[in-house]
Parts: structure tokens; C-alpha cells; sequence
């Protein structure tokens, strides 16, 4: 009984992160125009945007394989699952309790590095040059980042005792610590964040410019549905990267009941922690200029030695 | 403050003070190392006044605000002042590439961290990875001079390692006299009036920088 109710709380708040996704870019954007001056598009662009485009017929490129026109929905499959393993708004009480095996930090890390492949595999497959530019870049980056992950979450699990993010989250809830590795692994977490989310320093989310492109390279050649699913997924892995440094960093307000009020308050302190992240991705994306691809190793560089402290910090 | 409140501040202030200083030897651009060394002052300046409230030693008050004063605002403003009086090329010009010197970074704060375990004695209560931290910056410091062509980023480490003596001496003695103190300041000002009027000097009379000067033409 109590895994069916693990599985519905998971399946719950995937659905919740897929929902809300578009919104946060869509309040993103709106932050970031009017911290420009600009009135700029409504918070709910992101869903017409989506609707306009399922609308749409498909057009493919002649030397795409079979593959391609499956691709964007693998790509989408693998971050809804990365997506129910993020502990938004509700832990289990219980650090001990006996839980399902739904998977942990090195899955999720494994699920994006899998959507991350896919998306590359489709933008080669289509034969466009500028998917192939965007996709060799993109696992580029993706080389300079993923470690920089493993690293953070290696150090908040040292701490915890495990790679369980629910656990993780419940031990951080328990005991909140911010020691020097914390700090530090939090730090390397926020670059890593803007690089994983594709965000100004690393990538323009809203450019078209052929040579400047990562991930929007990489979407040339889908249309229509295929590219719904694709910008979905981007939505998704920027909710998705948002809640884990909010689950793993600030875990307060958590559920750990199934009360109605303890969902509220989490859904509430959830909602709040989302805001203040978009807003960190709003300023850092209206104040800085993108780097020259070639300059982004020492960027990332920066968030790599940091987690590698903030890892060796707490075992030394 | 209690002491065991204070030792988790300043181990906190520690990791912060190590992240402006790789934010020192990541930054692409001069100005951007001047500013993450002025925040690095001021995260020294905080764990003094830390220091201060906690061992009740009213020459760390003194000492906290005066770093503010002259290593977070008075130098910061004068190579800025230089850099827009020379007008340097304002990316910064390494001997060994940026993402080289991170990574000799890395290793250098788990060495010094390493060698700290020895040195258990030294290591007080209030002061918690304080001596590890210091070292490691001042080696940093001593990096970021050794890997830069340009005289304005050598002083930026040279700020850089001075921070980090200043906040070994500061956690481990728990406040060096004050005038001892005040001596290194007033080191640290002189050598900084000196370099930035040297920059100035050597741009304007011979239009050459350190790095052309490491031989001499009769």
C-alpha cells in the first residue's frame, strides 16, 4: 500500500514540475524584460507558444532516419522521469523508512545525460550544419558540467549518508548545516544552474544567430509537435534543475505529512524558492554578456574546482 | 557569541573567502579580479568582526574596519583608478592558460588543507579550518602573481595573499597587536602606491609592460 502511495506522491509531483515549467520560463522572461525596460510577453507565452506549435504539422529533413521523428519524445520521456525524482514539495517523514527504489541523484544525473545524448543524436541525425555545430558544443558542455554535478552531489551525500534525494532532503530538513561545504557546494550548483539551463553566460536561450546558438542549434530541424516536445523538455530540465538546488540547498517548508495544510505551506514555501532562483537567472542573465565559446572552460572551470572543494572540504 | 557558533562562522567565511579567491584566478577580465578581491576584504573584514565579538578583543574592531576601509574600498578604488588611467588591455594575460591554473588551485587548497592535518596544535578552538584556509590563499595569491604577465593582476594577487596571511594571523593568534597589524597595513598601502605609480611610470615613459621587461638591452 504504501508504494502505490510513493508512486502516486511521485507521479504527482512530476505532473506539478511539467505543469509549472513553461510558467517559470514564462516568468523569466518577464523578469528579465522588465529589468531591460521592455513591457515584454505575458507569463503564459510559453503555453500558447507549446499549443501554437502541437497545432502544427511536421516537416522533416530528407536524410533524417526513422529515429528522428520518434527522438523528441524519448527526449521528453527521459526528463518526466528525471522529473519524479526530485523531491518538490513532499518527503517522506521517515528517513529510515523502507522506500521504493524509484531511483536517485546518479539516475537523475543519468537521465539528463541521456536526454542530452538523444537531443544531440537528433540534431546529427537531420544532416543540418547547425545542428551538428550545436550538438558537438552542446556535449561540450555537457563534459565540463555533468562532473560538476556528480561532485555537489557527492558532497551534500557524504553528509547525509546517502544518494537518495528524498533521504537526502529529509536528513537536510532534519539537520540544516551550512557549514563551509555547504556554502561551497551551493555556489558551484548556482554556475552550474546557469549552464544547465542554458542561460546567458553559457547560451542564449533567445537567439537564432547561427554561430552563437547551443541549444536552439539543436531544434532547427524539428517542427511541430516533435518541437513541442523538444522546447517541453528544456522547460522541464530548467524546473527540474531549479527544484533540486531547492531540495537539496533549502529544504524548508517541505511536506512531510499528507495534510492538507502541510501541502499548502509546501507548495506555497515551493513557489517562493522557484521565484528566487528565477529571479538569481533573470539578473545574472541581464548583467552579464554571453561568453566566447572558447572562454566557457574557464567559466565552468570556476564551478568545477568549486565543487571539487566543496567535496574534498568535507572529507578532509 | 558562543565559541562553537563562531568556529562554524568562520569556517563559513573560510569557504567564501576561497570562493572569491578561485573567482580571482577564474576572471577573464582585470576589472572583474579587482572586484572579487575588494569582496574577498570584505568577507575578511566580516570574520575579523566575528573574531571580535567572539574572543571580546576590541584591537580585532578596529582591525575589521580598518581592512574594510583600505583593502575593500580605498585599493580596489585606486586599481581601478589605474586601470582606466592606463587603459590596459582589460582582458587578463596569462603565462599558463585560466582553466590550467584552477586546476593547480584545486590541488593546492587539498594540499594545504593535507598539511594542516599535521599541524593539530596549532589549530585552537575558535578557529576551526581557519590555518588551512590561509595558507591556501596565500599560495593562491602567490599562483595568481607567478601565472600573470600584467603588473595590475600581480598586485590583485599580491592583495590576495596578503588577505590570506592576514586571516591566519588574525584566527590563529586570535588578534596580533594592534600596531603590528596596523605595520602590515600601512606595508600593504605603501606597496600598492608604489607599484600603481611604477605602472603609470613605466607605461608613460617607455609605453612597455612588466612582462617586456624581463630582459635587459644595453
Amino acid at each position: 500500500m504504501e508504494a502505490f502511495e510513493h508512486i502516486a506522491i511521485a507521479l504527482a509531483q512530476m505532473i506539478l514540475i511539467a505543469a509549472c515549467s513553461p510558467l517559470v520560463t514564462g516568468v523569466i522572461q518577464k523578469l528579465k524584460a522588465r529589468l531591460q525596460c521592455r513591457s515584454g510577453a505575458s507569463v503564459v507565452q510559453p503555453y500558447h507558444d507549446l499549443m501554437k506549435l502541437l497545432r502544427k504539422g511536421t516537416v522533416q529533413s530528407d536524410t533524417a532516419s526513422g529515429m528522428f521523428r520518434v527522438l523528441p519524445a524519448l527526449v521528453l520521456a527521459a526528463t518526466l522521469v528525471a522529473a519524479t525524482l526530485v523531491p518538490a514539495v513532499w518527503v517522506p517523514e521517515d528517513r529510515a523508512a523502507a522506500q521504493l527504489p524509484l531511483g536517485d541523484a546518479i539516475v537523475l544525473t543519468g537521465l539528463l545525460a541521456l536526454a542530452r545524448f538523444l537531443t544531440a543524436i537528433g540534431a546529427l541525425d537531420a544532416g543540418g550544419a547547425f545542428g551538428g555545430m550545436g550538438a558537438s558544443r552542446e556535449m561540450t558542455v555537457g563534459v565540463l558540467v555533468e562532473p560538476v554535478l556528480m561532485l555537489v552531489v557527492f558532497s551534500v551525500a557524504l553528509a547525509g549518508g546517502t544518494t537518495d534525494l528524498g533521504r537526502l532532503a529529509t536528513h537536510r530538513l532534519a539537520v540544516p548545516s551550512f557549514h563551509a561545504p555547504d556554502l561551497l557546494a551551493l555556489l558551484a550548483m548556482l554556475v552550474l544552474l546557469l549552464a544547465e539551463t542554458g542561460r546567458i553566460p553559457v547560451d542564449n536561450p533567445d537567439t537564432h544567430l547561427e554561430l552563437t546558438m547551443l541549444h536552439e542549434g539543436m531544434l532547427l530541424e524539428h517542427s511541430g509537435p516533435g518541437l513541442a516536445c523538444m522546447v517541453l523538455a528544456g522547460h522541464l530540465k530548467q524546473l527540474v534543475m531549479i527544484s533540486l538546488v531547492a531540495a537539496i540547498f533549502l529544504p524548508i517548508g517541505l511536506a512531510t505529512q499528507l495534510a492538507p495544510y502541510a501541502i499548502a505551506l509546501a507548495l506555497a514555501a515551493f513557489a517562493a524558492k522557484v521565484l528566487v532562483l528565477s529571479v538569481f537567472l533573470a539578473l545574472v542573465e541581464s548583467s552579464y554578456a554571453k561568453l566566447r565559446f572558447f572562454r566557457l572552460p574557464q567559466f565552468l572551470g570556476v564551478g568545477f574546482v568549486t565543487g571539487f572543494l566543496a567535496l574534498s572540504l568535507r572529507i578532509l | 557569541m558562543t565559541p562553537a557558533t563562531a568556529t562554524e562562522l568562520i569556517d563559513d567565511i573560510g569557504g567564501l573567502l576561497l570562493f572569491t579567491m578561485i573567482l580571482i584566478l577564474g576572471a577573464g577580465q582585470v576589472y572583474r579580479a579587482i572586484y572579487a578581491v575588494a569582496a574577498q576584504s570584505v568577507f575578511l573584514g566580516i570574520a575579523g568582526a566575528v573574531l571580535a565579538a567572539a574572543t571580546g578583543n576590541p584591537d580585532l574592531w578596529v582591525i575589521a574596519a580598518i581592512t574594510i576601509a583600505i583593502k575593500a574600498i580605498a585599493l580596489p578604488w585606486l586599481l581601478l583608478r589605474v586601470v582606466k588611467q592606463i587603459e590596459v588591455r582589460l582582458e587578463i594575460d596569462a603565462v599558463i592558460p585560466i582553466s590550467m591554473t584552477l586546476v593547480i588551485a584545486g590541488a593546492i587548497v587539498v594540499l594545504s588543507f593535507y598539511l594542516a592535518a599535521s599541524l593539530g596544535a596549532v589549530r585552537q578552538s575558535i578557529t576551526g579550518d581557519a590555518l588551512p584556509v590561509g595558507v591556501a590563499l596565500m599560495l593562491l595569491g602567490v599562483l595568481v602573481m607567478v601565472s600573470r604577465r600584467k603588473a595590475l593582476t600581480q598586485m590583485v594577487g599580491l592583495f590576495a595573499a596578503e588577505n590570506g596571511i592576514f586571516f591566519t594571523a588574525m584566527a590563529v593568534s586570535q588578534g596580533m597587536p594592534l600596531i603590528i597589524e596596523i605595520g602590515v597595513i600601512l606595508d600593504v598601502i605603501l606597496g600598492a602606491l608604489v607599484m600603481g605609480i611604477l605602472v603609470l611610470r613605466v607605461r608613460s615613459s617607455v609605453d612597455a609592460d612588466i612582462a617586456d621587461l624581463e630582459e635587459l638591452r644595453g
